[in-house]
């Protein structure tokens, strides 16, 4: 009934005001208007569905509408022409539904333009996308939606302070490193994005953590401090974090490739080398901080260059590159260059920041008479706080000690040089190693010789040694130096005859794991430098990677799939060489220990464990061994019930086997043959004789 | 103990035997003469001549009187074991490429290739009397199969049965009475190279290029363990007196020339039965073995493998003392 009388009401309400101005004086109306008590127990919505879904909304009209300013100035001759240039861009976005060129009494347009598009989603597309449009050198473009206008006009005059936005905790970053007993994680690569696996190195078994499909399209990296683990799509790059590893920050960046961290993990440097088709603008560097997900700043590099091509402070402070003839050194937060300008340095052709301080080493090429240099320079008052001169370089690759307590410079030198097409060809190669005491005086600087080429070279990571293969195949050698204030560096050992091409030291030092990595290699040798012990000499054959975990305490080796395709998957050693664990998986692909950030404990304290290691090994080893008890409790608990389950089944079958024997002995004419002697009457005895040993005895 | 090498073929080895007392070991190569072996020394007693083709299948009866070969030459032949003379000769379409012998030794099933025009088939015949009739006499019984290929075959326990693996992984279990499917199962995914009986025929082993072994249930076909290796598995035996299997494989033939002899993992691996863990293995030869048997006492094994060479183990004091804790 409600619903009758309403439109009843309306309609006479409208007649109503129709008639007002002409009919008032008219016959009188009928009442129409509600009694007082009259309740409306209906809303407009349930009434006039169908009319209110066409009900114009402020929306319509002018959100769709956007004002280009920065066209360009054009007489009516060369309006059509410009209408066309404007269309072929805007239609990208939507359908254009009408446009407005404002022009001046001479028919000359006035430099701005109205165009109204179907929708607003469009409108805000356009805006997005061609604002700072650079049409050419004189023109570009700022294109707003219409209703900005009115917003930015009616600024109130009184400031209002926003309300803070409810916190949103991020939850504990870091929560794998308050794992009691220290277990670290690494993770698992399988196949070509097949999926991701998570382990914590829990003893005696790993356990997984988390297991996800798909969830990165090529390989995956851990940040330098290990807060954050970063998968590769198409779209970008994914950071996640937590104890859930939920996402933390996505970085928009079409066909990624490469990325890499600042040391203090503040910022991440993404690297799409190929042009993305889809979107030519796009910057094929992009700086990021990775706290707030903004752009910090991007980069266009001009031809193919080693990644990464930007490398970073220690202190997250500074990063700089390399490019013809210059060195430019950027500062952060600001992005830009230090000073305003790049260094100019003729002929740099490599540098490398000290892994501690604000140190920048790079050397520069021979040029005619002048010879090779090495400098370092210190950042950011640019002095040169040590620099030397070398003679017949052909080449220099520097390395610094983790600790940056000193540098080397592998130096490589020739007899002779001739130049053919071009290119430099070298002859009488020898080899020399000059290390720089980083930490001393004035930097002294020590040579090492060697006659040898050399295949790999790592300093001990804390400590005074380095180590180097050389020598060409098979008489391969691996030497090991120490080094020592104020004297030239002493042979402490060397290792002949080893079938090894890379080197790998323990983070904390003291140990090394020599091994043979390729298709043909395999071999490893476990060895404490202490006493240059070699604890375990053994293989993992074909194996493409080697991996200390973050705490020195295991060794991983694996054979990835993107290598070979037979028997991949990763064994995990202890630092000793024993082997723990050999998990042979299909498709696997990469593991990665997750890293730690450096230890709080000061030099002095971890001395203090060092000396009182008796008392804590007493503890470690009772824990270990409830541990190991507790595990092979349950692997014979397994095994009892399995062989319990097998033994009834085997009973049962034992029972119809007995039950059986009337039809055996039928179907071979009566003959036992349960027993293997049980049949004595078809027997026949065979006498063998055997010829064991020939002896011949001389007698003279 | 050092292995005993034979050395009668000159080319891969396809198939080894012993007889139910195992004091002889029958031997079959891709070359065209079975050999016959004292398992004790290594001896051999003689070869069986007749063959123009590779022998793919061997078997002996449980009374050693007759042996029994299938051939790429398109026959059967039977064998007097005693006096090595061939007795009856079947002629086939395709090449013989699993032969079995009954419980009673009353019937023998054997198999034929898919080739070009013919469809695999399936054979049961008499062999109660073996003369120069049975190669013209009707078989008992003669199955086309559809579909995948038989690769290998096996009796059940009471000349009720037959168990068939097919090229695809599928066994197979035939009625004999109706000749019938009675019941099939696909655990394998690749094709199965070897069945082998256990001691009391309640359980049989399968070797199969999928890279495991699996123990079934020979009465309904139940998967009951599984042996995982690396590489395909090409022959795989239980032993008669201790809860041990031993699986026997390696890289394919094709690919081996083409890597090296390291990655080929050319191993006898000895499993526990139940456990499925892996306790031992025994290196020598240096190509893929293609069969492996326990001597009926089992104190000894043997492995013969593409390289030709067919080795007798006997196993060591501390192979019998070794035990699993549980």
């Amino acid at each position: 009934m409600a619903k009758k009388k309403v439109e009843d009401k309306n309609s006479e309400n409208s007649d109503n005001t129709k008639n007002d101005g002409e009919l008032s004086s008219t016959e009188e109306d009928p009442n129409f208007s509600d009694p007082e008590d009259f309740e409306d127990d209906i809303s407009n919505e349930e009434l006039l569905e169908d009319l209110l879904r066409n009900k114009p909304e402020e929306t319509d009209g002018v959100e769709s509408v956007i004002v280009v300013d920065g066209v360009p100035v054009v007489g009516p001759d060369r309006i059509e022409k410009l209408k066309s240039v404007i269309n072929k861009l805007f239609t990208k976005f939507g359908n254009i539904v009408n446009e407005y060129y404002p022009v001046n009494e001479k028919g000359s347009t006035k430099g701005y333009i109205f165009l109204e598009y179907s929708s607003p989603l469009h409108a805000a597309e356009a805006v997005k996308l061609t604002n700072n449009h650079k049409l050419d050198k004189q023109h570009t473009f700022l294109v707003n939606i219409f209703t900005d206008f009115n917003k930015y006009e009616k600024i109130p005059e009184k400031w209002e302070p926003p309300t803070p936005e409810q916190y949103k905790g991020q939850g504990d970053l870091h929560y794998y490193l308050l794992e009691p007993d220290a277990y670290d994680q690494f993770c698992v690569v399988n196949g070509p994005g097949q999926s991701v696996q998570i382990w914590q190195n829990t003893q005696p078994e790993p356990t997984c953590v988390e297991d996800r499909q798909m969830w990165t399209q090529t390989y995956i990296k851990w940040s330098p401090l290990g807060t954050y683990l970063s998968t590769f799509h198409k779209q970008g790059i994914a950071l996640w974090a937590g104890p859930n590893f939920t996402q933390y920050k996505k970085f928009s960046h079409n066909l990624v490739q490469f990325i890499d961290y600042s040391p203090c993990e503040k910022y991440l440097v993404t690297y799409s080398p190929q042009i993305d088709t889809d979107n030519p603008d796009q910057k094929r560097i992009i700086i990021w901080d990775i706290r707030t997900g903004l752009e910090k700043r991007s980069f266009d590099p001009e031809g193919p260059s080693a990644w990464p091509i930007f490398r970073w402070s220690h202190d997250d402070k500074y990063f700089a590159r390399m490019g013809n003839e210059i060195l430019s050194v950027y500062e952060t937060p600001s992005f830009f260059l230090m000073d305003k300008k790049s260094l100019k340095i003729p002929g740099i052709r490599d540098f490398s920041w000290s892994p501690t301080d604000n140190i920048i080493a790079y050397w520069v090429a021979e040029d005619k008479d002048v010879p090779a240099r090495v400098i370092l320079l210190e950042i950011p008052n640019k002095q040169e706080i040590r620099s030397k001169n070398l003679f017949s370089v052909a080449d220099c690759k520097i390395h610094w000690q983790k600790s940056g307590d000193y540098l080397c410079v592998k130096v490589d030198r020739y007899a002779k040089v001739r130049k053919e097409k071009n290119e430099f060809k070298y002859s009488g190669m020898y080899y020399n190693f000059e290390i720089f005491h980083m930490r001393e005086k004035q930097i002294p600087v020590d040579s090492v010789d060697c006659k040898e080429p050399i295949q790999a070279f790592a300093w001990e990571p804390v400590g005074t040694k380095f180590s180097f293969i050389h020598g060409d195949s098979p008489n391969i050698n691996v030497s090991f130096y120490g080094i020592r204030i104020g004297q030239a560096p002493i042979l402490l050992k060397k290792f002949e005859k080893r079938s090894c091409n890379h080197l790998f030291w323990c983070p904390t030092g003291q140990y090394i794991v020599l091994a043979g990595v390729g298709s043909n290699g395999g071999s490893l040798e476990f060895v404490d430098t202490k006493e240059f012990l070699v604890m375990n000499s053994t293989d993992h054959f074909q194996m493409s990677d080697v991996e200390w975990d973050p705490t020195g305490r295991y060794v991983v080796t694996g054979v990835s799939v993107w290598k070979t395709k037979v028997d991949t998957g990763y064994w995990i050693w202890s630092f000793q060489g024993k082997i723990l664990k050999r998990i042979n998986q299909e498709k696997f692909a990469q593991l990665l220990w997750r890293p730690r950030p450096n230890t709080l404990l000061t030099d002095q304290m971890q001395k203090d464990i060092k000396k009182n290691l008796k008392k804590y090994y007493a503890q470690f080893e009772s824990k270990d061994r409830m541990r190991q008890t507790r595990a092979s409790k349950e692997l014979i608990e397994k095994r009892a019930a399995l062989m319990e389950r097998f033994n009834e089944y085997r009973k049962s079958k034992n029972d119809e086997y007995i039950e059986n024997k009337p039809k055996r002995l039928a179907l071979r004419n009566n003959v036992d043959t349960d027993e293997l002697d049980g049949d004595t009457e078809n027997v026949e005895e065979e006498i063998v004789e055997f010829f064991i040993k020939e002896e011949t005895i001389l007698i003279d | 103990m050092k292995p005993i090498m034979l050395h009668g073929h000159e080319r891969a080895i396809t198939q080894i035997k012993y007889n139910r007392e195992g004091d002889l070991l029958f031997s079959a190569s891709k070359g065209n003469k079975p050999n016959v072996w004292y398992s004790l020394n290594g001896e051999r007693l003689g070869t069986f001549n007749g063959h123009q083709g590779a022998i793919w299948c061997i078997d002996v009866d449980w009374m050693t009187s007759k042996f029994m070969s299938g051939a790429g030459d398109n026959s059967l032949k039977l064998w007097d074991c005693q006096t090595g003379k061939e007795i009856a000769s079947i002629s086939t379409n395709s090449s013989v490429r699993t032969c079995n012998f009954s419980y009673s030794a009353n019937m023998a099933a054997y198999c034929t290739d898919k080739a070009l025009k013919h469809m695999c088939e399936m054979f049961i015949v008499d062999t109660r009397i073996v003369d120069d009739s049975l190669g013209s006499a009707e078989p008992i019984l003669r199955i086309p199969i559809n579909g995948p290929r038989v690769s290998s075959l096996l009796w059940g326990a009471l000349d009720e049965t037959l168990l068939t693996g097919h090229e695809n992984g599928e066994i197979i279990q035939w009625d004999l009475k109706m000749g019938k499917k009675l019941n099939s199962t696909k655990k394998h995914t690749h094709l199965i190279n070897d069945m082998q009986m256990s001691g009391n025929g309640s359980m049989f082993i399968t070797a199969s290029k999928d890279h495991t072994a699996k123990l079934f249930d020979s009465d309904d076909l139940q998967c009951l363990k599984t042996y995982k290796t690396e590489r395909p598995v090409n022959s795989a035996a239980i032993s008669p007196i201790l809860e041990h299997v031993v699986l026997g494989g390696g890289q394919d033939a094709m690919d081996v020339t083409t890597t090296s002899a390291r990655v080929g993992k050319f191993d006898s691996r000895f499993f526990h039965m139940v456990f499925e863990e892996e306790f031992g293995k025994v290196k020598g030869h240096f190509g893929p073995i293609n069969s492996v048997a326990f001597h009926p006492d089992g104190k000894s094994y043997s492995s013969g493998g593409e390289d030709g060479y067919v080795r007798i183990h006997s196993f060591d004091q501390s192979y019998f003392e070794y035990a699993f804790d549980y």
